[in-house]
């Protein structure tokens, strides 16, 4: 939160997070990723904390999902290099990586429509962990599915599913993995508020585990009320890092998302971070 | 969270509630698959010649169906080449009989040609999706049979191959091996359908993306698959290749046949552990009842059934019939939960067909 703000009653989104001096887990080196003539990363560069959360905001198109891409391994940058717990994983399958410790969710949600619910987590369990067997990656399958609040639906297959369920269902998928890194695709795009609140409280208590997660959200208020930090996006490059109030009033940022114009006319800077922090406060 | 009640209410609430049963559907499958073979199985106890003729030729196309399902309906890899895996066997097996070796090395040779030439033939395939996928395998059965007919491999002009007669009673032994073969696709299509490595199938199927990022080494199951799908094929090969004693390229690397493996598995069901059995033996029976009825229609009529059942029933056969019995009403009579079976299958028609 921002100084002006600063009520320092719960403002770090969960304990032991956020810590100045944490080693990073996954810097981000000059990154560019080309699609033929579109630029769709830019030279774009930052570091993400062993415990954090960050989240990662931007109007369409400025190359969120490709980032997230990039990281997972279902592309490999153009230029630059993606270090992980020290190592460069710029050239690993996606596969691999998963083994690192990284999962994420899909922005358009991939569920197996063949499995049901249960069997999809199971596959996370699988092969995001070794040496299960089907009994042990069913166990897991359904504490997860506790956790994410899905347990009911177990028997449901992947297509039965309302959008609230199918993102929960990513979430599960990727959890049962085991990850180190977890990368949060817009999966509180298309949720009604409540759900959405329920999004964020799980976020929080996934990332109370040692889970360190990189949020990225169309949904500005409530990637404003998880995050640690927030990076702002804008055709690929990075326009603004900085802890959620302070963001909101940067005038880059409030350029990139209303426009020029709005931007010039704007008198009272603070505006939009009071306004995130009366979403603060009804969440609370 | 959602748990916090129940934790503070006793500590035992820790252990998980009730956990929704796993479905039992595999082993009634099974269990209704053994049963249909164990039926079949019964044909030569008739003594009817012609007959046994047949229904040696449904079960050879069960074994094929099957066995084309672990790579097309488990991994949903379309291949529509899987034909030149049953030449390669017919054709090992005979030169190897022509050589005078024992027929069950000519069967093992054949498979090992057949699975190493699928590795091979899998590393840069499958790197391909969906239709360039298909015409590429269809390319290479097709390559295969020209090249067979004129390197004329099987020594009679244009690919012929004429084998010594296996002799007179041996017939039913050609039955039950094949038959063999059909319980043992059965029982890995069951294990297919449990084990970690269908599942990694499964997913590839469903979706490529999620799989890998979920740490499923996505392109070596693909190619696991596709050996372990030309491995029982090639041995059909040999089987049909000594039980026909002769035959040209143009039988055992017809394109007709690679198409019947596609068609006989999503007329049952593809991906399912009962739709290839289904699937053979519904269609092939029917096929062979038109062919010896005089009729000149049982093409026209059976594509036209195709027609009908790809747009009414995309899913299969079996897929519907999971869907009439799986799980009635609670508390519903007998009558009631045939009629919600009904209603049931209605929808679901509705929801997959046109």
């Amino acid at each position: 939160m921002s100084d002006a703000l600063s009520q320092p009653t719960e403002s770090s989104p969960s304990p032991g997070a956020a810590r100045e001096d944490g080693a990073p887990l996954l810097q981000l080196v000059n990154v560019t990723r080309r699609f033929g003539g579109l630029i769709a990363v830019d030279n774009l560069s930052f570091s993400l904390r062993k415990g954090e959360i960050l989240g990662v905001i931007g109007p369409n198109g400025a190359g969120k999902s490709t980032m997230v891409d990039l990281i997972a391994g279902a592309g490999s940058p153009t230029a630059g290099k993606i270090i992980y717990q020290g190592r460069d994983i710029s050239r690993l399958p996606p596969n691999r990586r998963a083994h690192l410790g990284i999962a994420r969710t899909f922005q358009t949600t991939l569920p197996f429509t063949g499995l049901d619910v249960r069997e999809n987590v199971m596959v996370g369990a699988f092969f995001g962990q070794r040496g299960l067997n089907r009994a042990g990656a069913l166990r897991i399958a359904d504490e997860v599915l506790e956790r994410v609040n899905l347990r009911h639906k177990a028997t449901f297959k992947g297509d039965q599913l309302t959008v609230a369920d199918r993102k929960r269902l990513e979430m599960a998928r990727a959890l049962a993995t085991n990850p180190r890194l977890l990368l949060l695709d817009e999966v509180m795009a298309g949720l009604t508020q409540s759900e959405v609140m329920q999004a964020v409280e799980l976020i929080r208590q996934i990332n109370s585990t040692g889970v360190t997660v990189l949020v990225i959200e169309h949904v500005v208020r409530a990637i404003m009320s998880v995050s640690n930090r927030v990076l702002v996006l804008h055709h690929g490059r990075k326009i603004a890092e900085d802890e959620p109030g302070q963001v909101l009033s940067d005038p880059k940022v409030i350029e990139a998302y209303l426009g020029e114009r709005y931007a010039r006319r704007r008198s009272q800077p603070d505006n939009s971070a009071a306004a995130a922090r009366n979403d603060d406060a009804e969440q609370r | 969270m959602a748990t916090g009640a129940d934790t503070q209410a006793s500590p035992i609430a820790e252990a998980p509630s009730p956990a929704p049963k796993e479905s039992r559907g595999w082993l009634w499958s099974l269990l209704i698959g053994l049963l249909i073979l164990g039926l079949i199985s019964t044909v030569p106890l008739l003594g009817d010649a012609s007959a046994l003729h047949t229904w040696t030729l449904i079960v050879m196309f069960i074994v094929l169906a099957q066995s084309w399902n672990f790579i097309g309906g488990f991994a949903g890899y379309a291949a529509f080449g899987n034909v030149a895996f049953f030449g390669i066997g017919a054709y090992t097996t005979g030169l190897m009989l022509l050589a005078h070796h024992p027929f069950w090395s000519g069967l093992v040779l054949g498979a090992l040609v057949a699975g190493l030439f699928a590795f091979l033939l899998g590393l840069p395939v499958l790197r391909l999706k969906g239709h360039y996928f298909a015409i590429a395998t269809l390319g290479i059965a097709e390559a295969l049979g020209e090249f067979t007919t004129v390197r004329n491999i099987g020594g009679g002009g244009g690919g012929l191959m004429s084998l010594p007669l296996p002799g007179l009673d041996s017939y039913v032994y050609f039955f039950y091996a094949f038959m063999g073969l059909a319980v043992i696709c059965l029982l890995v299509t069951v294990w297919l359908t449990r084990s970690r490595f269908g599942y990694a199938l499964v997913a590839i199927r469903e979706s490529e993306r999620a799989a890998e990022a979920l740490g499923i080494a996505t392109y070596r199951y693909k190619v696991i698959a596709f050996v372990m799908s030309a491995l029982p094929t090639a041995i059909a090969g040999g089987l049909y290749a000594y039980w026909s004693t002769g035959f040209d390229p143009s039988t055992v690397f017809d394109v007709g046949i690679s198409v019947e493996m596609v068609l006989l598995c999503f007329l049952g069901g593809a991906g399912t552990i009962l739709g290839p059995i289904v699937g053979a033996v519904a269609f092939e029976l029917a096929s062979f009842q038109l062919q010896t009825s005089g009729l000149n229609l049982h093409n026209t009529l059976l594509g036209l059934a195709i027609a009908i059942v790809t747009i009414f029933l995309p899913q299969g056969v079996i897929r519907v019939a999971q869907e009439f019995v799986s799980r009635p009403g609670a508390g519903s009579g007998r009558a009631n939960s045939f009629m919600e079976g009904m209603r049931r299958v209605r929808r679901f028609i509705a929801a997959n067909g046109i």
